[in-house]
């Protein structure tokens, strides 16, 4: 395990750079941060590489390096939270995602903390306070880590998401995320404590919510998870750890047939969830008012891309 | 029916029924028994001041200092710090804090006034130690003051007064997740029962999402101290505070996720307090804009 090879400068702005990075691997990430390590373990984690800088009011700004073995994981790990001032630090000022499910931007700052997904990085920019200076102190750190690196597109599997214009729903992009754990997904939407849709290293899922207005009532609000697993065989299985779970009340249709489609609606105490199960792929939806809406919803999800 | 696998689901919060889903899982009947068997109320004192944090956030430790005093005169009804510090501690004590290491770390200026407190009110210095850690020995320890730091947290909804001593289980990965219900036991272990005297949490800058690591957008100024004797009771009135931050800073429903079982846990399997919040009765003393509770 080796430092990525990104210069960071001695100095910037009063703050000076104190040593060497500290390198943290999946051997030690528990002794870094405590249980905060699960998080980056359930992405493709390699490796951590820690800069500490300090100035003398003693402010320190910290910036972590998460070195992520592909830019989808980097992504996902932006994607789990998509608010703050979004920053332009080395992304081509056209660019334009063709997922439209998230927003365009790379790099995220509010109150002293800079997030930034870069290829395979995933950049935390941490001041302990927020004082004058430091926003910008931050923000030149972050070009000067991007710069040069390439831009690759977000995951593949958002296309599996479809973003019609006259869609009755819409679509909230900045609850998108991109995930592979359920531990990620309880965090985002509680399901269960348990795994019961065999999520890992070696599934990759998004979660997108939907939003309607409705008159004198609250937004009413549905979710929509769509998830690949690596065959047609693993998605049958997680379907039915799923009914067994979640469903165990209901009397589960499913007929596996691999050359099928099978869905299936069913009301529940948060409204209408279902499934539609097609090759590899699995959708789900939770929280809709009615079965009409459970098929709208459902059918946004593009499994046959899958 | 006990050996029945029954996982736990976002339906039984909704139903309410996670407690009789968990009772026969991987905790028994006692969380039944439990809601039958209570009634007694618990108090917890909340003490704020608009000027414990200058802009800056730095902490004016004067103002701590009364702040400290306050709310140990409010917890034990006694009339002056001293008094107070008697009511739960002795001289003989040997006495551990317990502060929160990692993700927004209990301040030192709170720590250090604690310590400062208890030698002015006759506790020998050399009677004080850290007992924070996976490797303190905790024999030797007669009395702890839990000093957590408000917040909540990514595996567990809120990891606050009983997770604090999720360290002194030597095995911390095996209380998140479904596990984290289990969080309470760990106050039953021998070397811990019964020694918690105080619990006293930082609420100065509180940090009111999930994390796993500290974001400061969802940091705050509360300028408060909040304590009890009850340890399930001051995680209760915690996990009020941050959940009315929460849908206050996105002005729309944000539930804390995963839902934090270990308190309710803490009190009907555990018996470690009171959970019910109309059960508790919450003193509040001080700046009382945006108390949240």
């Amino acid at each position: 395990m080796k430092p990525e090879k990104i210069n960071l400068p001695n100095t910037i702005d009063g703050w000076k750079l104190e040593g060497a990075p500290r390198l943290i691997d999946k051997t030690n990430i528990f002794d870094y941060m405590n249980g905060a390590g699960e998080l980056y373990l359930s992405y493709h984690f390699d490796h951590l590489s820690v800069y500490e800088y300090k100035n003398k009011s003693g402010n320190d700004i910290v910036v972590e390096l998460y070195n992520m073995k592909d830019s989808q994981d980097a992504f996902g790990l932006l994607s789990l939270d998509w608010g703050g001032e979004p920053v332009r630090l080395d992304q081509p000022e056209e660019e334009k995602h063709r997922e439209a499910v998230i927003p365009q931007d790379r790099a995220f700052y509010g109150k002293g903390l800079l997030r930034v997904w870069s290829d395979n990085l995933y950049v935390r920019i941490m001041a302990f306070k927020d004082v004058p200076g430091v926003r910008e102190a931050i923000l030149r750190l972050g070009k000067i880590i991007t710069a040069g690196r390439s831009h690759p597109p977000p995951p593949e599997m958002l296309l599996a998401v479809k973003h019609p214009t006259d869609f009755p729903w819409t679509l909230r992009k900045d609850r998108t995320a991109y995930f592979r754990s359920y531990l990620v997904l309880n965090s985002l939407f509680y399901l269960s404590h348990e795994n019961i849709l065999n999520l890992d290293l070696f599934t990759e899922a998004v979660i997108v919510t939907y939003e309607k207005e409705q008159e004198s009532r609250e937004k009413q609000s549905a979710r929509l998870l769509v998830i690949k697993y690596p065959d047609y065989g693993k998605a049958v299985t997680a379907l039915d750890s799923f009914f067994k779970a979640y469903l165990p009340d209901q009397n589960s249709k499913l007929v596996p047939d691999k050359d099928r489609e099978s869905q299936d609606f069913f009301h529940i105490e948060d409204g209408w969830t279902g499934f539609r199960l097609s090759g590899r792929g699995l959708a789900l939806v939770f929280e809709c008012p009615d079965k009409k809406s459970a098929r709208e919803i459902i059918q946004q999800a593009l499994l046959n891309t899958l | 029916m006990k050996n029945k696998k029954v996982t736990v689901t976002r339906r039984d919060f909704i139903r309410g029924s996670v407690g009789a889903t968990l009772g026969f899982t991987i905790l028994g009947p006692e969380w039944l028994k439990g809601v039958a068997g209570k009634s007694s109320r618990s108090s917890v004192v909340i003490v704020r001041d608009k000027n414990a944090m200058d802009t800056a956030l730095n902490v004016d430790k004067n103002v701590l200092e009364n702040m400290l005093e306050q709310t140990l005169t409010h917890v034990t009804g006694k009339s002056n710090r001293d008094e107070a510090w008697h009511e739960l501690v002795s001289p003989q004590d040997i006495i551990g804090l317990v502060p929160t290491p990692l993700m927004n770390p209990t301040h030192d200026e709170l720590i250090d006034a604690v310590k400062a407190s208890l030698i002015s009110a006759g506790i020998p210095a050399e009677n004080i130690r850290n007992a924070q850690g996976r490797s303190v020995d905790l024999e030797p320890i007669t009395a702890l003051i839990s000093l957590p730091g408000l917040k909540a947290h990514w595996l567990t909804g809120i990891g606050t007064v009983i997770k604090n001593y999720i360290l002194y289980s030597g095995a911390p990965r095996n209380y998140h997740h479904q596990n984290s219900t289990k969080l309470g036991e760990i106050w039953n272990l021998p070397q811990v029962k019964g020694k918690t005297k105080l619990i006293l949490v930082d609420a100065l800058h509180p940090v009111c999402d999930k994390g796993p690591q500290v974001d400061p957008r969802y940091r705050w100024a509360y300028n408060g101290l909040i304590a009890g004797t009850d340890p399930v009771a001051v995680d209760a009135v915690c996990l009020k505070i941050i959940r009315a931050k929460r849908e206050e800073l996105r002005g729309e429903p944000w539930p804390l996720s995963p839902p934090p079982i270990c308190v309710e846990a803490a009190d009907k399997v555990y018996k470690l307090g009171n959970s019910d919040l109309n059960n508790i009765d919450i003193e509040t003393i001080g700046w009382a804009e945006d108390l949240l509770v």
